[in-house]
C-alpha cells in the first residue's frame, strides 16, 4: 500500500523531447505506465486514466495522485546566457532515495570518481551548514567546499570548488557549484530519479551551464562517466533499501546532508524504496 | 545441521594485497589477505553506508572501502575515516569478523568464536577451483557430502582426489579440488571440466 504523501508527489517520466506518438511504455511507483503525444499535448497514463502531467526542465513529470503542490522551480532554468543540457538517462538496480543520497554525498569523490571529481590526500570534508527550509519545505546544504582535480568539463588544473545542495521533492536534488568559466555564477546539475519500483530506477541528469565552448556530446559524456561510476557503487550497497532507521548505518559529519534527507524523508512520510526496520 | 566450517576456495587464488567475494551459508564476505600474508574473513558490508567491502582495496595490512574510503585493520576495527583525517574513530566502527584459516591450501570460515575441526586432506594438494551449474556433485569413485573423496583412474593412473563442495546461490556449486602427491594435475585439470560438463548437460557421471 503506497501512502497517500507518496502518491502526491511529482515524479520523472520521460525526456520531453523523445517523447513521440508511439511513446513510451515505463514504470512509476511499479505500476504500468504509458508516456506519449496526443495530438501535440503529452499524456501519461495508467490502467485507471491519466495521470496529471506538467512539462519542466526538460523532462516529462507526472503525479500518480492528487499533487500535494505544484513541481518545484529551479529559476536558473530561465536565466539567459545557461545552456540546458539533457544528459539522457541511466537505470539503476538501487532504490531511488539511495542514488539521491548519493548525488548529496561529497566524501566519496576522491575514491569513486578519483583524479576527476576528487584525489587523495585530499579527502576532508570540512563542516558545512545544513538545514531543513521549512517555509520551501526543502532540505538545504551550503559553504560545501571540496578541491576537486577536474571539476567540470570547462576546468582546467584542481580547483577548491564551493558547492550548495537542495532536494526539493523526494527523488530529485539540485547542486550548485562553482563555474570554472564564469567566476561569480553556479552552474547547476541535477537529477530527476523516477522510482520504477522501491529497488529499481532511471536517473536523468540534467545541467544549466555557462559553458558555450564545449560539444553537446562530450558534456554528455562527462556526465554519464561519473554517473556510471556511482552506478558500480549503488548497485552494491546492502540493503538496496535506503535504511532510515539509526542503527543500520554510521553517518559522520561529512553527511549532514543525507542524515537531514533521511530526517526530511521519515517526517513527510515519503518512505517508497526506504527501509523503515532493519531486516 | 548447519556446518561451520565452509571452504571458499584455494589459497593460492588469494595472493597478497588482494581482496575477494565469498559466503557462509548465503551471509556475503570479503575475504582478503595482506601485504604481509595475513588472511580476514568480514561480512561483506562497510557499516558506514551499507558498501560491500568486496569491492574495496588493500594497503599494506589495511582494506579500505571503496565508496568513501574508510579504512580497516585486520582486526577489523576502523582506524581512519579520510572524510575527517583528524579523528579517531569509535570503536563501535569495526568490521564483523568471521573466523577464516588455511589448511593444506585451502581458505575455510566459519562464524567467529568457531573452535577446532577445520576438516582435513593432509596428503592431498590443491589443483584448481571451478563453478559448475548444478546443486549437487557427484563423481564414480568419490564418495562424501560436503568433501568427496577417493581414488579415480585419470589418464591411464589411479590418483587421489578430494573435491571440496561449496554450495553457492542459485543452484550453483563451487568446486576445489585436491589431488594426491604425483598426480597429473594437467590431467586432473581436464578432468575436472569433463565432469563439469557431464554433471551440466544433467547426465549422471
Amino acid at each position: 500500500m503506497i501512502s497517500q504523501a507518496v502518491l502526491g508527489e511529482w515524479y520523472p517520466v520521460a525526456m520531453a523531447a523523445l517523447v513521440d506518438a508511439a511513446g513510451r511504455r515505463t514504470l512509476l511507483l511499479g505500476q504500468e505506465i504509458r508516456v506519449f503525444r496526443d495530438a501535440g499535448r503529452i499524456r501519461v497514463t495508467a490502467d485507471a486514466g491519466d495521470l496529471a502531467v506538467t512539462e519542466r526542465f526538460g523532462h516529462v513529470w507526472a503525479c500518480p495522485g492528487t499533487p500535494a503542490r505544484a513541481l518545484f522551480t529551479i529559476p536558473e532554468a530561465d536565466h539567459p546566457g545557461r545552456r540546458l543540457v539533457d544528459c539522457g538517462v541511466v537505470r539503476v538496480k538501487c532504490s531511488p532515495l539511495r542514488a539521491v543520497e548519493n548525488f548529496l554525498d561529497i566524501a566519496h569523490f576522491p575514491f569513486v570518481h578519483t583524479d576527476i571529481l576528487g584525489a587523495e590526500p585530499h579527502t576532508e570534508v570540512n563542516r558545512y551548514d545544513v538545514k531543513i527550509r521549512e517555509e520551501v519545505d526543502e532540505v538545504w546544504a551550503t559553504k560545501v567546499h571540496f578541491y576537486q582535480p577536474q571539476a567540470a568539463k570547462s576546468a582546467e588544473g584542481g580547483i577548491v570548488t564551493e558547492y550548495m545542495y537542495r532536494v526539493p521533492a523526494p527523488t530529485a536534488s539540485v547542486l550548485y557549484k562553482t563555474c570554472p568559466a564564469m567566476p561569480g555564477e553556479w552552474d547547476v546539475i541535477a537529477i530527476f530519479v523516477q522510482p520504477l519500483t522501491e529497488e529499481l530506477c532511471d536517473v536523468w541528469p540534467w545541467m544549466a551551464l555557462y559553458d558555450d565552448v564545449t560539444p553537446q556530446a562530450e558534456l554528455i559524456a562527462f556526465q554519464q562517466m561519473i554517473f556510471l561510476q556511482d552506478r558500480s557503487i549503488l548497485e552494491n550497497q546492502i540493503p538496496r533499501l535506503l535504511p532510515l532507521d539509526p542503527g543500520m548505518e554510521s553517518p559522520t559529519q561529512a553527511d549532514l546532508t543525507s542524515v537531514a534527507y533521511r530526517r526530511w524523508l521519515k517526517r513527510r512520510g515519503l518512505t517508497y524504496g526506504a527501509q523503515m526496520v532493519a531486516a | 545441521m548447519t556446518r561451520a566450517w565452509v571452504a571458499n576456495g584455494l589459497s593460492r587464488d588469494l595472493p597478497a594485497g588482494v581482496v575477494m567475494h565469498g559466503a557462509w551459508h548465503g551471509q556475503d564476505l570479503a575475504i582478503w589477505r595482506s601485504a604481509s600474508g595475513q588472511i580476514a574473513a568480514w561480512k561483506d558490508r562497510c557499516q558506514h553506508r551499507g558498501m560491500r567491502l568486496s569491492h574495496g582495496f588493500v594497503r599494506g595490512e589495511t582494506l579500505s572501502c571503496i565508496y568513501h574510503g574508510w579504512v580497516y585493520g585486520t582486526s577489523g576495527a576502523c582506524g581512519r575515516i579520510p572524510a575527517h583525517p583528524g579523528l579517531v574513530p569509535p570503536s563501535a566502527i569495526r568490521a564483523e569478523a568471521f573466523a577464516c584459516c588455511e589448511k593444506d591450501g585451502v581458505i575455510w570460515v566459519a562464524p567467529a568464536g568457531t573452535e577446532g575441526d577445520v576438516p582435513d586432506l593432509a596428503g592431498l594438494h590443491p589443483v584448481r577451483s571451478l563453478t559448475v551449474e548444478a546443486a549437487g556433485i557427484e563423481a564414480p569413485g568419490l564418495t562424501g557430502m560436503e568433501i568427496l573423496q577417493g581414488s579415480v583412474m585419470i589418464a591411464g593412473q589411479t590418483v587421489a582426489l578430494g573435491l571440496v563442495l561449496q554450495s553457492l546461490a542459485a543452484g550453483r556449486t563451487a568446486v576445489h579440488a585436491l589431488c594426491g602427491g604425483g598426480g597429473d594435475v594437467v590431467a586432473v585439470s581436464r578432468w575436472l571440466e569433463d565432469l563439469r560438463r557431464r554433471l551440466e548437460r544433467g547426465v549422471a557421471a
